[in-house]
């Protein structure tokens, strides 16, 4: 009687056609690929790694080298973009300014994200008192325009973190090396950059403490901190990553913004809001434009390719369409 | 045989904008070691409520257990511990759940959602919980077991999660298996497949299971008693057989009418009870299958009938009590007739 019991059963699982396996980055990316402009984005911001990394042998000359004989130059074979008034190689520091965007970018989106992650997880999940300070604070920060309280942030905290890093032998070099504008133009990113992020994961966990398998998983006797971490966090990854994505982008034009307006990466460093801002004068000259088109161009198809590699990941990861 | 759970009067209510949700009021019902208990009930009866208080997974707020006692393996599941009542969650009561599609987390392996609960609670290795999960996936008939553990749960079919959520229930050998309308969510022939196996787990493993359904057909061969809940009270009790052969409640005499039998060709001859269940926010006075119910009378509507024994294990919460044997007789000769 069990055994007949038991052929039926087994006799009824034929009918289950399995879905062919697929290893999930292969599944990934073959999503991802749909979205062309996706993958155009991806390249672009490849060949934007590739030229902050390489910036030493790409660019044909160092950014800080000056020819007084050969300033504000038309491009030519020597200087594909020209030079500016100082005579340094337009296209060279066009380079280098790529390693700036490349260092400051990802590390104010990283700390960011990072805030936003546990400020996010923290409201979501206590909920109560914590939820509604991390929330006010989040509003706070909110209510002013995004770029001029970095503004505010880096020129007030500039001066001061200067003249504490001159008070210590081992920190002194890094002002005079520019490190402490990085520091600070990177703080005054991530600081405005977490609260749109915490809300979204905040909003990310409330959705998912109602889904069955979190009660499932509450009713398999699964501790707190492991339903957290383990079971509520990768399910509120992917609009995470897209917005980390997004947010590189917006990391890109902030620092270019904060250096078109004097403040943050101060010269020689090159930047491509600072080029921007230089070449400025240049504007109504018809023999120069490129050198406010090419960094302003540059900016802008950075921030396209970010926001275009978003929507290739959220198409992607999204989990109604996977399921 | 020894008495496993124990609820005594459980009351839960719902503190929500709109008012007070009286979700369950005063359940009392207890289960034996190794006997399957039936809850049947139309939606919103508080049959989910009851076993999630039961759990202690009622969402707080907006939920909140107000009485009563809920004695498992003699102590008072609402007396203890948060730490102590995670021990016995999955480990002493195991739950399955309606909608095997979404009670799987979509992140996770099958082999990290069933090794997670055994590592925790049986203290083993990761080996030693993929072998275990392997053989129980085997158990409840997964074929390529080996294979399939790595899978994720999209790669399954409706049936097959749901087995593999029995599987999870069943990993740490539970007393107590809790399975809330597990099959309402699959096709037919999928349904008789998953009471099949869990009725030859239960003969294997010896837990003890309550199931939950709105079908009490479905219990016919599978459950040894039956409650029958009513707007979040227990309006009769008794063993199965009893249920259908006598029934001594309205609302299980309507339930048993609006069933289709085999031997009934045509539909319409069910009779399917009219009207709709009190309002739980405003909570009646008297009995609240009153408004609905053929036999009552003047009393019904002022006073709320306690459960009261009519058989040595039958009990049932109705003033007139109606003898179901010869209501029903009467209903089958009369629609034989037409
Ligand atoms: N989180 C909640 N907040 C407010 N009310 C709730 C909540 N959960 C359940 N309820 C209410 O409690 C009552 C009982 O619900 P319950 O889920 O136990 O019904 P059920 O018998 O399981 O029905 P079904 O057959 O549809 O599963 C319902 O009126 C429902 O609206
Ligand atoms: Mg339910």
């Amino acid at each position: 009687m069990a055994q007949a019991q038991l052929s039926g059963i087994k006799t009824g699982l034929q009918a289950d056609v399995l879905p062919p396996r697929r290893h999930p980055l292969a599944e990934f990316w073959r999503r991802y690929r749909r979205n062309r402009l996706a993958v155009v984005g991806l390249v672009i911001a490849i060949l934007f790694v590739i030229t902050g990394v390489g910036a030493p042998w790409i660019a044909p000359y160092s950014y800080t080298e000056q020819n007084l004989d050969a300033v504000e130059l038309p491009p030519s074979l020597a200087h594909p973009l020209g030079t500016d008034d100082l005579g340094r190689d337009q296209f060279s520091r066009l380079v280098w300014a790529a390693r700036t965007a490349l260092i400051v970018a990802p590390s104010a989106t990283v700390v960011g994200v990072t805030l936003g992650l546990v400020f996010g997880l923290m409201a979501g999940y206590f909920g109560g008192w914590v939820d509604r300070l991390i929330m006010r604070l989040s509003d706070v920060l909110f209510a002013f325009p995004g770029l001029l309280f970095a503004l505010l942030i880096a020129a007030t905290l500039q001066p001061r973190f200067e003249a504490w890093l001159l008070r210590f032998e081992v920190t002194k070099p890094w002002v005079r090396s520019g490190y402490a504008e990085f520091l600070v133009v990177i703080t005054a990113l991530s600081a405005v950059g977490w609260p749109g992020l915490a809300r979204l994961v905040r909003g990310q966990i409330l959705s998912l403490r109602r889904e069955p398998f979190i009660e499932a998983a509450e009713a398999l006797g699964i501790p707190a901190h492991r339903i957290l971490f383990r079971h509520l966090l990768p399910n509120a990854l992917p609009p995470v990553i897209v917005a980390i994505s997004m947010g590189m982008g917006g990391a890109i034009l902030a620092e270019a913004s904060l250096s078109f307006l004097g403040i943050g990466i101060q010269p020689p460093t090159p930047s491509w809001g600072a080029m921007i801002i230089n070449n400025f004068q240049y504007w109504r000259r018809p023999s120069a434009p490129w050198m406010l088109w090419a960094p302003g161009l540059v900016v802008a198809a950075l921030v396209f390719a970010f926001n275009f590699i978003g929507d290739g990941l959220n198409e992607a990861l999204n989990p109604r369409e996977r399921r | 045989m020894a008495r496993l759970l124990d609820v005594r009067n459980l009351e839960t209510r719902f503190y929500t904008q709109d008012g007070v949700v009286h979700a369950v009021n005063g359940v009392s019902f207890h289960v034996d070691e190794g006997e399957t208990l039936g809850i049947v009930g139309e939606s919103g009866s508080g049959k989910s409520v009851t076993v999630l208080s039961i759990m202690r997974l009622i969402p707080s707020p907006p939920g909140k257990i107000t009485n009563g006692e809920v004695i498992f393996e003699g102590r008072d599941l609402l007396k203890i511990d948060e730490e102590e009542m995670r021990e016995v969650r999955g480990n002493r009561i195991a739950m399955i759940f309606q909608d095997p599609m979404t009670s799987l987390n979509p992140v996770l392996t099958i082999e990290q959602q069933i090794t997670e609960a055994l590592e925790l609670h049986l203290g083993m290795n990761h080996q030693q919980a993929r072998r275990r999960a392997i053989e129980l996936l085997k158990m409840v008939g997964i074929p390529a077991a080996e294979q399939r553990i790595d899978n994720y749960p999209h790669q399954f079919s409706g049936g097959m999660r749901q087995r593999v959520m029995i599987a999870m229930g069943l990993a740490c050998n539970p007393r107590l298996l809790i399975a809330d309308e597990p099959t309402t969510a699959l096709d037919v022939t999928i349904q008789a497949q998953i009471v099949e196996l869990v009725k030859r787990l239960r003969d294997e493993i010896g837990m003890a299971i309550i199931w939950i359904t709105h079908d009490l057909s479905l219990l016919a061969g599978l459950a040894d008693r039956i409650i029958v809940m009513y707007a979040g009270q227990v309006v009769e009790s008794a063993p199965t057989a009893d249920i259908y052969r006598n029934p001594r409640h309205p609302y299980t005499i309507g339930l048993l009418q609006s069933i289709p039998r085999l031997d009934e060709k045509r539909r319409e001859r069910l009779a399917p009870i009219e009207g709709l269940p009190p309002d739980l926010i405003d909570y009646p006075q008297g009995c609240p299958f009153a408004p609905r119910c053929r036999f009552a009378v003047e009393r019904c509507f002022e006073e709320d009938p306690p459960l009261e024994k009519v058989g040595p294990e039958h009990e049932a919460a109705c003033w007139v009590k109606p003898v179901g044997q010869e209501v029903l007789a009467a209903w089958r000769a009369a629609v034989l007739e037409s």
